[in-house]
């Protein structure tokens, strides 16, 4: 009987002891030993926006780590918002390594989940020299200090453009080689050519019927229905609203003269039948893989929404030869509009960025970390790949790739095991640092034009263009408050501009897809106008103007 | 649920060994004689006590401003104002409906047919083709959701199965959009969740229809009853105990009505009716870093669902059935 009893008890014990292991976390960062016989410090990072993950044995990780010292296993966002994600994680009170939080890097700041980096950057020259004094200036919060380092848009040396990024009404080659190159400035003409288009052409050569244009809706990719009356009025992209360079006044796209247009055309071109049907319940994937079958003839999207996956999924079917590689055009709503759809410049996104959390155990390292990332050796791995094996060295020690490796350098296989590029750490852009080559092969001027498939190449031949940016051209920075969008995705329900802008989201993408479907236009209009007007729209307005007054004014300062 | 489970382990022993005395009171040589019953026993009501009661701390969030950076002891304590703010919005309204509705939908849907679908089972005489259709059957349960939504997402698309049907034998002229049009939403999940789940739930009607005495049935073939009487007289009130008890247990768990089928099917234009409690939870509450107005949703969900579960037993009971407590 004793004996049982104390079995039992031992039991228990070992149970609850199993139990408690099970919760305690590591201690130390973890670590493994390469075959050289270096230690190598392993990170984790969420990054919450979509992304690839790569093969725990990928081979530029391998290199990079064997430079470095570390490497990070990178997660990414899977079918939810970045809030979500984001809020997710706050619940549960455990973070990884590194994290980005994109739309939702205010909630991480609120949570006090991020750790302070200005007083780690003297240490780390690279990361130093990423920004200048005035740009960290820009990313300290409200308690003054610096959370997160931007990774993007930044150029060492010169700045060059060869492809738009950003947003733009795109549009298959084949379409504009049909029609002779035309040129298309507005709204209607766009419409009509594609409409024209399908009259004469309803299939692809292997009978495929034409999708004329669609319209991805998607949570919160639908800024591809629903922040085009910005750019048809001309404004450069600040996202949620418009903000007049003349005036410096905030202005709101969403009842202007020129939406009530927009969507009374898409409207008229739904029921015509050349708006996709599916527009509104098709899932971003299924978006992804319609374009990829190069049946969609045109369509509005941010460039890197699409065109990474899209155009390697055309070239390895072949179908860049029937011209169905996409091409922006500068629509603006009427002619002798100034269309303003690509800005020049590094532009700084102050809202969101790279971060290291306080679940981090190994500060130093991690920082130690993102500064090896940005020397130029790891640079080149990153985006050139391995030298010989993905690129090649010329006599003038311009670095260039054969169709071959173009070729790889598109496959999804090959990326997951062979290519690293760390893409969510800080990372710069323009020319690198011997000041003959580009840091990425796709803004290295002569690989662009090389690697540019046949039919893109002549239709920008046609224009008279050299690159992407020719066809739409390219204007300034408005001013010193933009993007807008980089307050604006910090703001929550907390605030009652906030509150609003939230509403105003949520009634949106109920109301636009229900506006372009409805049989009366004008009834369905102004059922939204009153809804939309009910979400008291001018708070929302008011706390942006007030963040874009303050941002003029901190720039006035600290150019005295 | 697992709240009742865990009450019942607790007092469900010493009722048992009561026996005929009813009035017994509890001596300690009692307790001492069956300490290693009560020992045991005490883990699955430590764990009850643990992972049940314990996690209702957290429900103090719904009466502060809570800041996930100063946590419950810092946060500011702000009364029943969350829960206005939640009955102030004509969204969060309008999903207790849309909940209500699908749960409801739902129960009656998958409850009906996974009866019915047990006893046409019951009533087929090859005992290899029953198996078959019960393994086929109750094969989907073991899809996740994700998938399930893909294929529906698939299927009912403008160029998908359904509508391609549809066309080619003319009941249609042109293929309908179904997820574009709120009035479809409610009968989709309805079916996805019957395609699911029919044939699993089929197994537990299944095996108590096994349990009943094969004798009755012979009596009543002697008697003169046909199949349908059969069903009717023996089948039926022979599986009456399970189904009451699995209809009261299924009333607590109307408002879970689901959170992924909609969350994965619903879009903007169906959002309407789209959106249940979890869903706005989701959104408003730790999308927008607002968790006390999620538990308060949360809170408000609970206390519905022990009403609903509480009025269905006193229903049960009052009907003389069985019941969970």
């Amino acid at each position: 009987m004793k004996r049982k009893q104390l079995t039992a008890a031992f039991m228990v014990l070992t149970m609850a002891a199993a139990t408690m292991m099970g919760c305690a976390k590591d201690a130390q960062t973890s670590k493994t030993t390469t075959d050289g016989g270096k230690e190598i410090r392993e990170y984790t990072a969420f990054f919450a926006v979509p992304g690839n993950e790569i093969n725990d044995d990928n081979e530029i990780q391998q290199m990079i780590a064997e430079i470095t010292g570390a490497k990070v296993k990178e997660t990414w966002l899977t079918g939810q918002t970045a809030e979500e994600a984001v809020g997710t994680l706050i619940a549960g009170g455990e973070y990884p390594d590194f994290i980005c939080g994109s739309d939702g890097t205010a909630q991480l700041y609120d949570a006090g989940a991020l750790v302070a980096l200005d007083d780690y950057l003297d240490d780390y020259p690279n990361i130093k020299n990423f920004f200048t004094e005035e740009e960290w200036d820009k990313l300290r919060q409200s308690d003054g200090h610096i959370y997160w380092i931007p990774q993007f848009n930044n150029s060492y040396g010169e700045n060059i453009e060869t492809t738009h990024n950003d947003e733009a009404f795109w549009i298959q080659t084949r379409v504009l080689k049909w029609a002779g190159y035309p040129k298309i400035t507005t709204m209607d003409e766009y419409f009509d050519l594609i409409e024209r288009y399908n009259e004469a052409n309803p299939t692809m050569e292997d009978g495929t019927a034409n999708i004329p244009y669609t319209i991805l809706c998607d949570d919160w990719r639908y800024f591809c229905l629903e922040n085009a009356p910005l750019f048809l009025d001309g404004y450069a992209n600040d996202g949620s609203c418009i903000v007049d360079p003349k005036t410096e006044k905030v202005i709101d796209y969403n009842m202007t003269p020129t939406a009530k247009r927009y969507f009374q055309k898409l409207n008229e071109e739904f029921h015509k039948g050349i708006v996709d049907p599916e527009s509104f319940t098709q899932i971003y994937d299924e978006y992804i893989a319609k374009l990829s079958t190069g049946r969609v003839l045109g369509m509005i999207d941010q460039w890197w929404n699409f065109a990474y996956t899209v155009n390697d999924a055309l070239k390895q079917q072949g179908l860049e030869d029937q011209g169905c590689n996409y091409v922006p055009l500068p629509i603006t709503i009427e002619k002798g509009v100034q269309n303003n759809w690509h800005t020049s410049g590094d532009t700084l996104n102050v809202g969101s960025g790279l971060s290291i959390s306080v679940d981090c155990k190994d500060v130093e390292g991690a920082l130690q970390f993102v500064n090896d990332l940005l020397s130029e050796e790891v640079i080149r791995l990153r985006h050139w790949g391995v030298k010989d094996v993905d690129y090649l060295v010329g006599d003038d020690g311009l670095f260039y790739r054969t169709d071959e490796m173009r070729m790889e350098a598109a496959n999804t296989a090959y990326k997951a095991s062979h290519l690293c590029t760390y893409s969510y750490f800080p990372t710069y852009t323009g020319m690198s640092q011997d000041g003959i080559n580009a840091c990425k092969p796709e803004i290295q001027p002569l690989e662009f034009l090389s690697g540019l498939p046949k039919n893109v190449q002549e239709c920008l031949e046609a224009y008279g263009c050299k690159t992407y940016v020719d066809m739409i051209g390219t204007n300034p920075i408005p001013g010193p408050w933009y993007p807008i969008y980089s307050f604006v995705g910090t703001m929550t329900t907390a605030t009652e501009g906030g509150t609003a802008w939230t509403k105003i989201g949520e009634l949106k993408h109920e109301y636009l897809p229900k506006v372009v479907m409805a049989t009366d236009f004008e009834e369905a209009w102004t059922e939204y106008q009153e809804v939309y007007n009910g979400c008291n729209p001018q708070s929302f307005l008011d706390e942006v103007q007030a963040e874009v007054d303050r941002r003029i004014e901190v720039s006035k300062q600290s150019a005295q | 649920m697992s709240i009742a489970v865990s009450g019942k382990v607790k007092t469900k022993m010493p009722t048992d060994l009561k026996g005929k005395e009813k009035n017994r009171k509890i001596t300690w040589k009692e307790v001492k004689k069956q300490k290693v019953l009560l020992f045991l026993s005490s883990l699955f009501v430590l764990y009850g006590i643990i992972f049940c009661y314990l996690p209702l701390v957290g429900w103090l969030m719904a009466f502060q401003n809570y800041k996930p950076k100063e946590g419950f002891f810092h946060s500011q304590f702000i009364g029943l104002s969350k829960f206005v703010q939640l009955f102030s919005d004509d969204l969060f309204i309008r999903v207790i409906r849309n909940t209500l509705a699908m749960g409801a939908i739902n129960l009656v849907a998958t409850f009906l047919t996974a009866i019915i679908f047990a006893i046409l089972l019951n009533e087929i005489k090859s005992k290899k083709g029953k198996k078959v259709v019960q393994t086929i059957s109750y094969l989907p349960h073991f899809l996740s959701w994700i998938i399930v939504t893909g294929i529906l997402h698939d299927a009912l698309s403008g160029t998908g199965i359904v509508n391609d049907l549809l066309v080619r034998f003319h009941l249609l002229k042109e293929p309908i959009n179904f997820f574009a049009y709120p009035k479809y939403f409610w009968g989709i999940v309805a079916f996805a969740n019957v395609w699911k789940e029919t044939g699993w739930n089929a197994i537990i009607y299944l095996s108590a229809i096994t349990g009943i005495d094969p004798s009755l049935y012979e009596a009543a073939a002697i008697d003169g009853a046909g199949r349908w009487g059969r069903i009717k007289h023996i089948t039926l009130p022979g599986i009456k105990p399970t189904i009451i008890i699995l209809l009261l247990m299924n009333i607590g768990n109307v408002l879970n009505a689901g959170f992924e089928v909609q969350y994965l099917l619903g879009n903007g234009l169906v959002k309407s009716v789209s959106q249940t409690i979890d869903i706005y939870v989701l959104k408003w509450g730790i999308s927008q870093g607002d968790y006390s107005l999620g538990t308060a949703a949360g809170i408000f969900k609970s206390m519905v669902s022990i009403i609903l579960i509480v009025v269905a037993n006193q229903m049960a009971k009052r009907a003389g059935e069985e019941r969970l407590f």
